[in-house]
């Protein structure tokens, strides 16, 4: 009877030992996967994170190549606009002329400035009397051509400016007689940043 | 992994997690990487197209007429130039350019828009070499600069051209005949394209200098003056039409402003042009333009302004 008590009582130890031993390793293979799912999230996570700063550092480059471009268009634009037809002099005062501006078709086209808002893919174009003194006075049909600066678009405040000096010839009366005069301006083209 | 008794071989949970979720991080990081490629390839077409758009810049400014000049890609590329008269006023003219890599070209380039700008090719214009140049075109005024872009793969071979023709294309050429010489008067190459003036053998373009008319792959399109006969030649119908109804648009345009600067003048200073009715009919006549059979219509008025300009008395252009 004794022996049968000890017999069973070992059983017991041994049959409890067995449950602690699967359970241990029970838990040791569910940390194994823990460890393994937190490791491959942190590759994804690190993998993400980088491809994220290298998008970034490519769409800002790419921003910067396409405002370079709009800069290097304003500046290729300036150089040529006077030239245009909506804004050259023509042979209206003389010889064909280059980088002249017919001050009166300019004052025409701001009248009809609707249809060329996008026209010239800028956000500003302005002209700027420089020579005689300059006051400041923006140019419209009544104060024409008492004035300074004529605006043509004006779409926007901030930007990166362009200019060109460009000759600005008008028809102007003088002891009863038409005459040409030709003042000095500025040609002033602004583009946007892109953001 | 491990193996049994009877040597199968037996896959723990970890190892196909693994697996599973290895195949997962693989998959999205092909299909990111595909997908920044291509993002990147169309934004490299994108600056390409953007880049002839304002290489072709002092082109337009009348000064380099009579001249050409050579774009160079460093890989083989398709130049797509469209036209599109619908959307803005003065319509649009696009850029889209494909280039090859592996053998393959790319699909997804993205077309780049210019309102001032009248591009005339064929679709597309492919090779690595291109040649640009422009000339005025005036109705009576001057009305844009046309830019001509054609491959340095395709020849052209200019036959019984008339003396102008002939001398403008041979001042183009240059004295000394490069590798890339894409415009021939004499000694054509065999693979060229035949332009032919008047009557000719084997032509692939013909050009009626009196009907002016010219005829490409059996279309006929009609033109006034040479800067348009070249814009026939070097493009298809569908684009030459288009842009013929851009330049009217901008005519009709000038037109009014002409007009507006005649009165303008007239009360300023006195100083008559005396071509306001003329200017209005010109503005409408460019108004209801529909496409270049009616061209010699409004030529006919466009000579008829042209002459009363020059012999009128204030000067307006």
């Amino acid at each position: 009877m004794v022996i049968k008590k000890g017999f069973l009582k070992r059983k017991k130890a041994q049959m409890k030992n067995k449950e602690i031993f699967q359970l241990l390793h029970k838990k040791n293979g569910q940390m194994k996967i823990q460890q393994m799912s937190f490791m491959l999230l942190g590759v994804f996570l690190f993998f993400a994170l980088v491809g994220m700063i290298i998008l970034t550092i490519k769409f800002s480059d790419l921003k910067q190549s396409a405002t370079d471009l709009e800069e290097q268009n304003a500046m290729l634009l300036v150089t040529k606009l006077a030239n245009s037809p909506e804004f050259s002099c023509g042979e209206a005062y003389g010889n064909q002329k280059t980088d002249c501006i017919d001050e009166d078709k300019v004052m025409m086209l701001k009248e009809n400035i609707n249809k060329y808002v996008n026209f010239w893919g800028v956000s500003n174009i302005e002209i700027k009397r420089i020579y005689p003194e300059n006051k400041n006075i923006e140019c419209t049909l009544s104060n024409y051509p008492n004035c300074d600066t004529i605006k043509l678009i004006n779409k926007s405040s901030s930007g990166y400016d362009k200019f060109n000096f460009v000759a600005l010839c008008r028809k102007e009366n003088y002891k009863d007689s038409v005459v040409n005069k030709c003042e000095i301006a500025k040609l002033i083209i602004r583009y946007e940043e892109i953001k | 992994m491990i193996k049994n008794n009877r040597g199968d071989l037996q896959f723990s949970f970890a190892w196909i997690f693994a697996i599973i979720a290895g195949m997962f991080i693989l998959f999205l990081a092909i299909y990111g990487v595909s997908k920044f490629i291509s993002i990147e390839r169309s934004s490299q077409e994108a600056q390409t197209a953007k880049d002839i758009g304002i290489l072709i810049n002092p082109l337009e400014s009348s000064f380099e007429t009579g001249k050409r000049i050579m774009i160079k890609t460093p890989v083989e590329t398709r130049i797509y130039t469209g036209c599109n008269n619908v959307s803005t006023f003065f319509g649009r003219q696009t850029i889209r350019t494909s280039q090859k890599t592996y053998n393959e070209w790319s699909t997804e380039g993205i077309n780049v828009g210019f309102s001032n700008k009248y591009i005339f090719s064929e679709y597309p214009v492919e090779g690595e070499n291109f040649y640009l140049f422009s000339k005025q075109f005036e109705f009576p005024f001057k009305i844009a600069d046309l830019i001509y872009l054609t491959s340095t793969k395709d020849k052209y071979c200019f036959k019984n051209a008339p003396k102008d023709i002939e001398e403008e294309i041979e001042d183009l050429i240059g004295k000394n005949l490069s590798e890339n010489e894409n415009f021939f008067t004499k000694d054509c190459p065999s693979e060229s394209i035949n332009v032919c003036f008047g009557s000719g053998n084997d032509c692939d373009i013909k050009v009626n200098t009196i009907l002016k008319y010219v005829e490409k792959n059996g279309e006929r399109t009609y033109y006034e003056g040479d800067a348009l006969m070249y814009a026939a030649i070097f493009s298809n119908k569908e684009n030459y039409e288009c842009q013929i109804s851009r330049l009217m648009k901008r005519t009709e345009q000038l037109s009014a402003i002409y007009t507006d600067k005649s009165k303008f003048i007239y009360q300023k200073t006195g100083c008559n042009s005396e071509l306001e009715v003329e200017l209005t009919q010109l503005e409408n006549t460019a108004k209801d333009f529909r496409n270049s059979e009616e061209l010699n219509l409004i030529n006919a008025l466009a000579e008829n302004i042209k002459i009363k300009s020059e012999y009128g008395g204030c000067k307006l252009w």
